[in-house]
C-alpha cells in the first residue's frame, strides 16, 4: 500500500471535531446544539474509518449521528428549545474547572505509557490479535474477525452488553411513563392539544418514507445476517431496523405507529433479544458444553463442526438485533410522546 | 468541506446549520467511497455509505416535523 496522507486528515478532521464539541457546548438553542452534535457525529464516522475500524465506524453512523440526534429532537420537543443559563457562583464555577482540568491533566500523564499508535509490539497487537487473526477462520468459517471476537470469543461481553441496552429501555421507561389514567389533568402539557396541521402538506414525505422503509428494512436484515462477511451486524442491523419505524412514526404518526406496534408488544419484544441470546447461551450448556459455547450445538445445526459457531453466531445476532431494535422504538415513542404512549412529534 | 463547516458554526440560524450538517452527510458518503477506494475494499464501505445514506435524512425531517409541530402550537397561541 503505498503512503497515503491519512495523519494529516485525521488532524483535520479531529481539530474539526474538537470545533464542533465546543460550538455545540456554547449554544444556548438546544437544537441547533442537537444538530451540531449530529454534524460531529459524521466526521467521528470518517475518523474512524481512516483508521480502518469500519465496524465502529458504522455503528457511529446509525447510532450517534442517525437515532440519537433523533431522541435529542424529540426530547427538546417536550421540554423547550432554549437553554435557561444558570449563573451559579464564580467559587463553584472555579471549582469545577480545577476538577476539569486535573482529571485532564491525569488523563494526559497517562499518555507516554500507551504504545504508539499501530505499534506491532504493543501487548494487544503482539499476544491476543494475531491468535484470532490466525484462527477465526478455522474457528467460526467467518472472515470478519470483529464479528467473531464480538458475538463469540467474547461472547459474554455482548451479552451483557444486550442486556445493559435492554436496562437502559426499561429505565427510561421507569422513569418517564405516565399512565393516562393517573395523570393529572390540570398539568399544562404541550401534547394536550393537538397540533393542527393539514395533512396533505406533508405528502411528499409520507410517500418518500413509503418507499424508503422497506428497503431500509431489507438493508438491516442484511446487514444482521451479512455481518460475518462485511461490517455490520445485530447492533448497526437493529438500529437501522428500529430506525426505520421510526421514521413512519414522524413521517405519519406516532398513533399510527402504534395501532400495529402496542406498547405491551415493544416492551415484550426488547426482553426476546436478550431471551434468545440467553437462550443459546443455556442450550449450549443443555447439549454438554460451556455456557455460549456454540461448538456444543453441532449435533443440530447443519454443516461441520465449524459451521456450529457460525450459526450460533448467525443466532445471537438476531437477538441482538431484535433488542436493539425494540429498544430503539420504545425509547422514541416515550420521548416523543411525552410517557403517554398516545401523540407525538 | 470547510466552507460548509463555517456555515455549521457561525449559521445565524438553526435552518442554516440543518442544511449545513445535509450537506456534510452527503459529503461524508462521498468520502467514506473514496477511503473505501484507498483502503482496497470498495464493497465494504458501500455498506457503510448505505447506511449513513438511509439514516442522514432522518434528523434532517425530525427536525422539520418538530418545527411545524412548533409553528402550529404558537399559532395557537400557546406558550412553547
Amino acid at each position: 500500500m503505498p503512503e497515503l496522507p491519512i495523519w494529516q486528515f485525521d488532524t483535520l478532521f479531529l481539530i474539526a471535531v474538537v470545533l464542533f464539541g465546543i460550538t455545540a457546548l456554547a449554544m444556548q438553542n438546544l437544537m441547533s446544539a442537537a444538530i451540531v452534535f449530529g454534524a460531529y457525529s459524521f466526521l467521528m464516522c470518517l475518523i474512524w474509518t481512516g483508521m480502518g475500524a469500519v465496524d465502529v465506524a458504522f455503528t457511529e453512523a446509525a447510532v450517534g449521528a442517525g437515532v440519537s440526534t433523533v431522541f435529542i429532537v424529540a426530547t427538546i420537543y417536550n421540554t423547550g428549545v432554549s437553554a435557561k443559563p444558570k449563573h451559579p457562583r464564580v467559587g463553584f464555577k472555579l471549582f469545577a474547572g480545577v476538577i476539569a482540568v486535573a482529571t485532564g491533566a491525569l488523563l494526559l500523564s497517562a499518555l507516554p505509557d500507551f504504545p504508539a499508535w499501530g505499534d506491532p509490539q504493543s501487548p494487544v497487537n503482539a499476544t491476543v490479535a494475531p491468535y484470532y487473526i490466525e484462527n477465526t477462520i478455522e474457528d467460526a468459517r467467518v472472515p470478519n474477525i470483529v464479528t467473531t471476537v464480538l458475538a463469540d470469543y467474547r461472547g459474554f461481553d455482548t451479552l451483557l452488553e444486550t442486556a445493559v441496552v435492554f436496562i437502559a429501555c426499561i429505565a427510561i421507561y421507569s422513569i418517564l411513563r405516565v399512565d393516562s389514567a393517573k395523570a393529572t389533568v390540570d398539568e399544562p402539557d404541550i401534547i394536550a392539544s393537538p397540533p393542527a396541521y393539514d395533512p396533505t402538506d406533508s405528502l411528499i414525505i409520507r410517500q418518500a418514507s413509503r418507499i424508503m422503509v422497506p428497503f431500509m428494512q431489507i438493508f438491516a436484515l442484511y446487514v444482521i445476517a451479512h455481518g460475518h462477511y462485511s461490517p455490520g451486524g445485530g447492533f448497526q442491523g437493529g438500529v437501522i431496523l428500529g430506525a426505520s419505524v421510526i421514521l413512519l412514526c414522524i413521517s405519519f404518526d406516532l398513533k399510527f405507529v402504534l395501532r400495529q406496534w402496542t406498547e405491551k408488544k415493544i416492551m415484550l419484544l426488547t426482553a426476546l433479544g436478550v431471551l434468545i441470546y440467553a437462550a443459546v447461551g443455556v442450550a449450549c450448556m443443555f447439549m454438554g458444553g460451556d455456557y455460549l459455547n456454540y461448538n456444543a450445538l453441532d449435533p443440530v445445526l447443519p454443516g461441520d463442526m465449524a459451521y456450529a459457531r457460525y450459526y450460533g453466531i448467525l443466532l445471537v445476532e438476531i437477538g441482538v438485533g431484535v433488542t436493539v431494535m425494540f429498544s430503539m422504538i420504545g425509547i422514541y415513542m416515550i420521548l416523543a410522546s411525552n410517557g403517554r404512549f398516545k401523540r407525538g412529534l | 468541506m470547510l466552507l460548509v463547516l463555517v456555515r455549521v458554526i457561525k449559521g445565524p440560524t438553526v435552518i442554516d446549520r440543518l442544511v449545513a450538517v445535509n450537506v456534510i452527510g452527503t459529503k461524508s458518503i462521498v468520502l467514506l467511497l473514496f477511503s473505501g477506494i484507498i483502503f482496497g475494499q470498495l464493497d465494504m464501505f458501500v455498506d457503510i455509505a448505505l447506511g449513513y445514506g438511509l439514516l442522514n435524512f432522518i434528523v434532517s425531517i425530525a427536525a422539520s416535523r418538530y418545527y411545524q409541530h412548533r409553528r402550529s402550537l404558537e399559532q395557537k397561541g400557546q406558550p412553547s
